[in-house]
């Protein structure tokens, strides 16, 4: 068995969010909510004395997978690979996935009428290239690679890492795949549909 | 073909039926394309923002598909952040400004007609040249920058070879200038800006000893994420220390070994107390500072310059005076060093009658009030956080400090940077590997920094130079050959010294770029005649007469040094009638020599402009002129471009200092100062502010005061210590967010939807004093207007600092405000005295605001992610270069 899944060092993500417009190019998503989501976790603390770090949230890649669970037509499900995918021609646009993924990361494709999620760029992966998230990286924080296989540079960054730094988001059951690597702060348990990253969008949008 | 086009329609541009593009428009249309696609991957550079990070441009039938970065990059290695990435949105927007357009109703009305290349540019040229004939050329001025693919030198070349002395940029004295003179005066190397593409001993993390870095006030995460940014990650992942010095937990901050949130304005306090602290635990590097800094060199007291004892000739410094221990006398100190003497750091003494100081003994008097404590209470932090922060610094060697903008945008900007080097010199952080003060080699195939274009400054004539608005008290402006733009402002409005008449910008958006923009829309009042060059309209564009549809950077070509590669930045597509801004100009002197302005014409005679190189007819033509050097066409270079010209390690040169020199008897070549040494006892200030020199080809009238030839701490004008405070208790700072550069990019909906507007950072005890919760629209208001932002309620801010970020609304572009006063910071900045006496700074952080809950937004501001449908690229087909 393969699970291909994103390793994130939250220490090296700068919080420049261009993932997100990678993604939204790569992947020609719409305007609103897209497949991955830098949140800005803190400051927590006492001024001076804050903690701050981002964390990339995109699809966990999860062991169980709610969505997969309640997809009614079997259009969402797990890959050979272990990544989550959602087949366009079976999807009949229920939403049962969106409301069953315990981060938020399902998306509506209004245009098409059926749910979108990150798919670790498979269109790339299949001709041997890398999700664009991935690449376009400035801060050299994500990674992406088969956890299950030792020898995988994923697998040898977890290996390196003492496993009190290494973190997940909070597990509901569905066993999330995705590993997040966080030395120089403190790990806060979020829900990254809680995450507001522009006050404007703090009062339901117009901000009024 | 002439097309009119109504209000309304101009903002919108002329617009191209779109149908099922919207939906999926840069990979799924098709266009009319038959049969083979044509794929096409094109190595480029980015130009979103001044960094030039290497990109691959997937072109597929003409039309731009995708963009990723380019591994080959040294800086970027591969990585782009979201400006870059947004690109084709940028290309591709529907509100390009396409072709050039006249305007045919009143000022701001929106009403245009598109003309030809040939009548805009015969109407410029005739205006400037009635302009010229009637009032002087003095009486036409230019400005640049506010982003978006600039290219500086083109502005001052065309000025200079026009013969007015006044063009201008919102940057310059607020925004690299006064570092990049600060440096070149004090040790003549490159200045350690980061977002400036400098400190490029960083970019090799597998090579570099750095143990610690201070970043003050420069964040690169959010200045240039792809290059600066990453780069700072990767050293921080070897475990490099790092300092950051900045009211806001920016992303750096966050992860810094120590965080010293500032008070905005008090950075030389701060560094005073550093220097004090350096020398008095004797943390310098006592030989580096002995033998290779000016600051054993005694100085007249009184003059404040220094003791001679000869001097120079061809090739050789003057001779300087120490105080020798052992003869307890004044002795000359041959360069480079005399082992006979024994040269005393600090003191005071006797030479002739005079009293005489080691410039040692003057900087540290000049620190004796900025104690760790003193220092804390004027910049607002724990004297023991202080001293943790500079214990990072020296306890680990080779370290480095990188100054970024923030302390060029108050009136003690110059003397922030001086200090910055002081600090650095002291430890002899300078051309030694893990320094960030070095001077690597460079291709040589061009002359200028940065940019190939030549000023050509001996073209202006001297009488025309000493009308230069601001020219005769900011001698340091001379670096860069411009303007003061507060000077130009008062001349505008006031008509003295003289009237200014005729404006030419290429920018962003002037509105939303210059401090107290109000008066700035008071002075376009008084004008005669305005042109914008630019990719898009902005609110600047609704005040002009003549709109120039300018090249995004996926349109232009131009030769980019990064590290020891060379790279071509190609024109990837070309669009409409767009052309290249540095064309532009070529184009327009030509036209002026046509009409009998002698200098324009022959600025296009080979012989006469010599080095300076003449005008030309393309891109190609000027660009080929530079990597002839290489023994290339433009053409052949820019197919194998990236190209490696040096190896990575001929290409550091460390140790510069120490190399032999030929012309001066094999001695140590030293600095490129005047004494060789690093001038921390910077007399050449006094010389500059007399007479201009070195950066004037003539002797100017002198300042009205001498410029101080040591760091000074100047409170900022408006302080939370002083009587203003209590109406307007809070101090203003800026700062960058990640997705747009100066005023770029506000009309991009990837961007928009992220950041759809202005955040004001205020801390919970100000907020809850102030009764603001997050996500209220507040006012902000200062002495000179008010603004709208949103409240982001926030620990990471010093508490009683507000940040804010400039902003405009392309949205409103048609509206009454056109966009430029809902959200911008710069109704609030200041452009009044005090200036920085050596450059002209004026004040756009460090000043005090108010901020209280406002009923709601804007009017007509977008803010939803589907609010942004409209500004969806529309793509087009390539078109011809224009021939005008």
């Amino acid at each position: 068995m393969s699970q291909y899944t994103f390793v994130i060092d939250a220490d090296r993500c700068i919080g420049c969010k261009g993932c997100q417009v990678a993604c939204k190019l790569e992947n020609t998503v719409a305007l609103g909510p897209g497949r991955n989501k830098v949140c800005t976790v803190g400051p927590a603390g006492v001024y001076p004395d804050l903690q701050m770090y981002f964390a990339t949230v995109m699809c966990q890649q999860c062991e169980n997978p709610a969505c997969t669970a309640v997809c009614p037509t079997g259009a969402c499900y797990k890959d050979e690979d272990g990544v989550v995918r959602i087949n366009r021609d079976l999807c009949i646009g229920c939403g049962s996935c969106r409301r069953a993924c315990p981060y938020g990361c399902i998306q509506e494709n209004k245009e098409l009428r059926v749910s979108d999620k990150c798919d670790l760029c498979a269109h790339l992966r299949e001709i041997g290239d890398t999700p664009a998230c991935v690449r376009n990286c400035a801060g050299g924080a994500l990674h992406y690679g088969d956890v299950d296989d030792p020898d995988s540079e994923v697998s040898r960054l977890l290996a390196a890492e003492a496993p009190e730094h290494i973190h997940t988001l909070r597990d509901e059951g569905n066993g999330p795949t995705a590993r997040y690597i966080l030395r120089r702060a403190d790990w806060v348990d979020i829900r990254p549909q809680d995450c507001v990253e522009h006050s404007a969008h703090r009062k339901g949008g117009r901000g009024r | 073909m002439e097309q009119t086009v109504q209000k309304g329609a101009y903002l919108r541009g002329i617009r191209i039926p779109r149908g099922a593009a919207e939906e999926s428009p840069l990979t799924r249309r098709e266009g009319a394309c038959t049969g083979q696609d044509e794929v096409k991957v094109i190595k480029t550079a980015c130009r979103a923002c001044i960094a030039n990070c290497g990109v691959l441009a997937t072109v597929k039938n003409g039309r731009v598909v995708s963009l990723r970065g380019n591994p080959e990059d040294p800086m970027s290695k591969g990585r782009m952040c979201a400006k870059g990435l947004s690109g084709i949105q940028a290309l591709y927007h529907p509100n390009r400004n396409k072709y050039p357009m006249k305007r045919v109703g009143p000022r701001g009305s929106g009403q245009w007609k598109r003309i030809s290349w040939d009548e805009a540019l015969d109407t410029i040229a005739r205006k400037l040249m009635e302009t010229r004939k009637k009032y002087g050329a003095e009486a036409v001025f230019c400005s640049t920058g506010g982003g978006g693919n600039p290219e500086i030198w083109s502005i001052a070349r065309f000025c200079n070879i026009f013969g007015t002395p006044n063009w201008f940029e919102p940057g310059c004295a607020q925004c690299y200038l006064p570092r990049v003179l600060a440096y070149t005066m004090m040790y003549g190397g490159v200045d350690p800006s980061i977002a400036d593409s400098n400190a490029l001993e960083l970019y090799f993390p597998e090579d570099t000893p750095i143990k610690a870095l201070v970043l003050w006030g420069t964040d690169p995460s959010y200045s240039c994420p792809a290059s600066g940014g990453g780069m700072v990650a990767d050293l921080r992942a070897k475990r490099v220390k790092t300092v950051v010095v900045d009211p806001r937990l920016t992303p750096d901050a966050a992860k810094a070994d120590v965080w010293l949130p500032i008070r905005p304005g008090t950075d030389v306090a701060l560094e005073l107390a550093w220097v004090r602290y350096i020398l008095d635990n004797k943390l310098y590097d006592a030989d580096f500072v002995m033998k290779w800094t000016n600051l054993p060199y005694l100085v007249d007291a009184e003059t404040k310059m220094l003791l001679r004892a000869k001097t120079g000739g061809e090739g050789e410094p003057d001779t300087f005076m120490v105080w020798d221990k052992k003869t307890n006398s004044a002795r000359p100190l041959a360069y480079p060093w005399d082992d006979a003497l024994d040269p005393e750091l600090d003191g005071e003494f006797m030479v002739d009658g005079r009293v005489c100081k080691t410039g040692y003994r003057l900087l540290r008097e000049r620190c004796e009030e900025f104690t760790l404590e003193r220092a804390g209470e004027i910049c607002q932090l724990e004297p023991e956080r202080i001293e943790k922060a500079i214990r990072v610094f020296t306890d680990n060697a080779p370290s480095g400090l990188a100054i970024g903008v923030a302390t060029d945008q108050t009136p003690n900007s110059v003397q922030a940077a001086m200090a910055a080097a002081t600090i650095d010199l002291l430890m002899g952080n300078v051309e030694r590997p893990g320094a960030l003060l070095q001077r690597f080699r460079t291709s040589g195939c061009f002359d200028m920094p940065n940019y190939p274009v030549p000023v050509a400054a001996d073209r202006l004539p001297p009488e025309q130079l000493k009308k230069r608005l601001g020219g005769r008290a900011h001698k340091g402006l001379g670096i860069w050959w411009a303007g003061h733009p507060s000077s130009i402002l008062e001349a505008i409005l006031t008509g003295k010294p003289y009237q200014p008449r005729v404006w030419i910008d290429r920018s962003g958006n002037k509105l939303a770029a210059t401090a107290d923009s109000k008066r700035w829309a008071q002075a376009i009042e008084k004008l005669d005649f305005i042109v914008h060059v630019y990719m898009y309209p902005t609110s600047f564009s609704a005040y002009a007469d003549i709109l120039i549809p300018s090249e995004e950077w996926l349109e232009t070509d131009m030769l980019v040094e990064t590290c020891n590669t060379l790279v071509a930045r190609q024109q990837v597509t070309h669009l409409w009638e767009t052309m290249d801004e540095t064309l532009f100009w070529s184009k327009l002197a030509k036209r002026c020599g046509e009409l009998g302005h002698e200098g324009c014409a022959k600025a296009f005679d080979a012989e006469y402009m010599g080095h300076d190189l003449p005008y030309w007819d393309s891109m190609e033509e000027f660009l080929d002129h530079w990597v002839n050097r290489l023994g290339m066409s433009w053409k052949e270079f820019a197919a194998k471009a990236p190209i490696e010209y040096l190896p990575k390690d001929q290409w550091r040169s460390y140790y510069v200092y120490q190399q032999p020199d030929p012309k001066n008897g094999g001695k140590p070549a030293g600095f490129p100062t005047p004494s060789k040494k690093c001038e921390l006892y910077l007399e050449s200030m006094i010389t500059l502010g007399r007479t201009g020199k070195p950066f004037s080809p003539i002797e100017l009238e002198p300042a009205d005061q001498d410029y101080d030839p040591l760091p000074y701490y100047l409170e900022p004008v408006e302080s939370p210590n002083a009587e203003i405070a209590k109406e307007y208790p809070l101090v203003y700072t800026g700062g960058r967010v990640p997705y747009y550069h100066h005023s770029t990019l506000r009309n991009i909906p990837w961007l928009r939807e992220m950041y759809p507007a202005p955040e004001l950072w205020i801390h919970p005890d100000a907020a809850a004093k102030y009764a603001v919760e997050d996500g209220d629209w507040v006012w902000v208001e200062s002495l000179r207007g008010k603004t709208r932002a949103v409240a982001k309620v926030t620990a990471g801010i010093n508490p009683g600092t507000v940040f804010m970020e400039r902003f405009w609304a392309p949205e409103n572009l048609n509206g009454p405000t056109h966009g430029w006063q809902e959200m911008n910071v710069n109704l609030l900045t200041k452009a009044t005295a005090p200036f920085n006496d050596v450059v002209g700074t004026y004040t756009l952080r460090a000043f005090q605001v108010k901020v209280y809950k406002a009923e709601g937004a804007p009017e007509g501001v977008w803010l939803d992610p589907e609010d942004f449908r409209p500004w969806l690229p529309v793509p087009a087909d390539p078109t011809q270069e224009v021939r005008a």
